[in-house]
């Protein structure tokens, strides 16, 4: 019990299964893996080897066809959809390679928005925008939106929407894929920053400087850690 | 915030949302304008027959045998209660020879001052003391003028008046008839009453009435008929209510497309946005968020619409009214204000009925399948 309540995340046994036509592909074959509370994880794999299919697992965007998911000690598979989506709004952020911001919001409201879905009182929650975007260094372009913004500003956006109802994982999916080095880099700080400050953090990347940033980098091909 | 969203969603695409809007405008108005002009047609006509809703009209009981009513009945009548005045109608088909031209036609017997109450005159004034009016068919036929003489029955008249042209009446019609006094007709004709014009005080009196010559005449036989103009009245309101009814459901058709094009919308507007719609499902919106807010988009283009639509109807049904009926006096009738709601609510209500399926659609998109779109 206690040594499950460390774990933030644990898999047992994962396979994802997807049949196209007669064919079945198994992205996923066989996982078993655990991340402690306040670790930051890099996992890292060729394209194809079943890496987003792993963080949307551990996001609850998805259900294993195989095998049990826990966040916080609380088995996944018993949760009703509704419940699936509080366990995101709630404990997970994501943040995404294609960094997937609302074009017709600005970026306060982006940032805004997880916590509307969760019912934070506007006062509360335009504070709690302000103080993320100056986190992430965007304090002077509150108002823009997203296509107004460079590349790494829009994924500096997105963390900040992440880490708006606080969070206890943080999942990023090659967050840096898109960028040049330069805010390759910057993103990168900032994550390790917030992992600093406490938060989990498991990453998915095929570049090792990236992984670099990582306390522990996991390797996965054809659906297997290795 | 979600207000917000919706909004700013449908500004997205201007040119897509204002077709849909028009489309709302053009159904709302199209239904509103009708029903605000179809309530002033049928205002205007029941104008004109209001003033005989408090009359019953007594007639023998042809069922029973009677061909006429007699003196005693005629009295009788006159002297119940609820009764402002009985008007008793002699009527006899006769021959008339003006200037050696002969030819056939109705000839009324009734009281001088009954004639003034139900008719007016075109020429002359009404008289009958030894005169006769004639009705405006009659005089064209014979070229008759006030103070010309005719022969009817052997008897010679002086026209006193000719009568304006009347339209249609359920009780007597003078366009094709002489009148004469009842003197008069009884020097030509001997037979009794053929009907009694009954205007009662009030029309809350009608079924008291018929109550009471079920009661006193008609107790032991039935002697005579009563038929109250109210329930025609109440059949010509409801027949066009019908037709308004009809013709606001052909331009129920025109919303019907608006709702098929806000469908079609709503449906691109889900496809383009399945990358977004995952986004917020991975951040934490509930499905029925999701359903929310394009709902609120649906919300938005019909009250647009509606509003935008019920406005133009207010001026479509005044320039319509002005047109056809020379008079916009009810356009601003509760009635009236009834169907512009009535338009405004079939408006909101297709523009979100034709959402619901694809906000349902988009509400019901799993998060992953939804992210993966592109
Ligand atoms: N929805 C799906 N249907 C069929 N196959 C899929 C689906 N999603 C992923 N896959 C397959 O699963 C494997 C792993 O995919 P993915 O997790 O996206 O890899 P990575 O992120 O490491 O590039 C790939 O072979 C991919 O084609
Ligand atoms: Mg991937």
């Amino acid at each position: 019990m206690d040594e499950k309540e460390m774990k933030v995340i644990e898999l047992q046994d994962v396979k994802k299964i997807y049949e196209v036509g007669a064919e079945k592909v198994y992205a996923l074959n066989g996982v078993n893996m655990s991340v402690e509370r306040g670790e930051f994880v890099a996992i890292m794999g060729p394209s194809g080897s079943g890496k987003s299919t792993l963080l949307n697992l551990i996001g609850c965007l998805d259900r294993p066809t195989e095998g049990k998911v826990y966040i916080n000690g609380i088995d996944t598979s018993e949760l009703s959809g509704r419940e699936l989506t509080e366990l995101r709004r709630d404990t997970i952020g994501f943040v995404f390679q294609q960094y997937n911001l609302i074009p017709t919001l600005t970026a306060f409201e982006n940032v805004e928005l997880p916590m509307i879905f969760k019912n934070v009182a506007k006062h509360e929650r335009e504070k709690r925008a302000e103080e993320l975007l100056n986190l992430v260094g965007l304090g002077k372009e509150l108002q823009r939106k997203p296509r107004e913004l460079s590349g790494g500003q829009q994924q500096r956006v997105a963390i900040a929407r992440a880490l708006a109802n606080e969070p206890s994982i943080l999942l990023c999916d090659e967050p840096t894929g898109n960028l040049d080095t330069k805010s390759g880099r910057q993103v990168m700080e900032t994550i390790s920053d917030l992992n600093r400050r406490g938060v989990t953090i498991v990453l998915v990347t095929h570049d090792p400087s990236t992984a670099a940033f990582a306390g522990r980098t996991v390797r996965i091909t054809d659906g297997r850690l290795i | 915030m979600y207000f917000q969203l919706a909004r700013r969603n449908l500004m997205r695409n201007k040119a897509r949302s204002s077709l849909a809007i028009i489309g709302i405008v053009i159904g709302v108005m199209a239904i509103s304008s009708i029903g605000v002009f179809g309530e002033s047609l049928k205002a205007t006509v029941m104008e004109n027959f209001q003033n005989v809703a408090n009359e019953v009209i007594v007639t023998p009981a042809y069922s029973s045998g009677y061909t006429s009513i007699d003196r005693s009945t005629v009295t009788k009548i006159e002297k119940m209660p609820f009764v402002d005045r009985a008007m008793p109608v002699k009527t006899e088909l006769g021959s008339i020879s003006v200037r050696g031209e002969r030819g056939a036609l109705t000839v009324y017997g009734m009281d001088e001052s009954a004639v003034k109450d139900l008719f007016k005159a075109e020429k002359g004034s009404i008289r009958l003391k030894g005169d006769c009016v004639v009705g405006k068919h009659v005089a064209e036929r014979f070229k008759l003028r006030a103070g010309s003489k005719i022969i009817l029955g052997g008897e010679e008249f002086r026209v006193s008046a000719i009568l304006k042209e009347e339209g249609a009446r359920f009780d007597i019609n003078p366009n094709n008839a002489v009148i004469l006094s009842i003197k008069g007709f009884n020097k030509i004709f001997s037979r009794d009453y053929s009907i009694i014009i009954v205007k009662l005080k009030s029309i809350e009196n009608v079924d008291s009435f018929k109550e009471l010559v079920k009661k006193t005449i008609n107790s032991r036989e039935k002697k005579v008929s009563v038929f109250e103009l109210r329930m025609v009245l109440e059949r010509i309101e409801k027949t066009f209510k019908q037709i308004t009814l009809f013709l606001m459901a052909i331009a129920g058709v025109s919303l019907l497309v608006a709702g098929v094009s806000i469908l079609n919308i709503m449906l691109m507007s889900t496809l383009e946005r399945t990358k977004e719609i995952g986004v917020m499902r991975a951040i934490g919106a509930y499905s029925e968020t999701i359903l929310k807010i394009f709902l609120l988009e649906a919300l938005i283009l019909g009250l647009f619409g509606s509003v935008i639509g019920s406005a133009l109807s207010i001026a479509g049904g005044y320039a319509i009214d002005m047109l056809i009926l020379g008079s916009a006096k009810y356009v601003f009738t509760p009635q009236a204000a009834l169907y512009l709601l009535e338009g405004f609510l079939f408006g909101v209500i297709t523009a979100v009925l034709s959402g619901l399926y694809p906000a349902w659609k988009a509400s019901r998109l799993e998060p992953i399948e939804a992210l993966r779109y592109e």
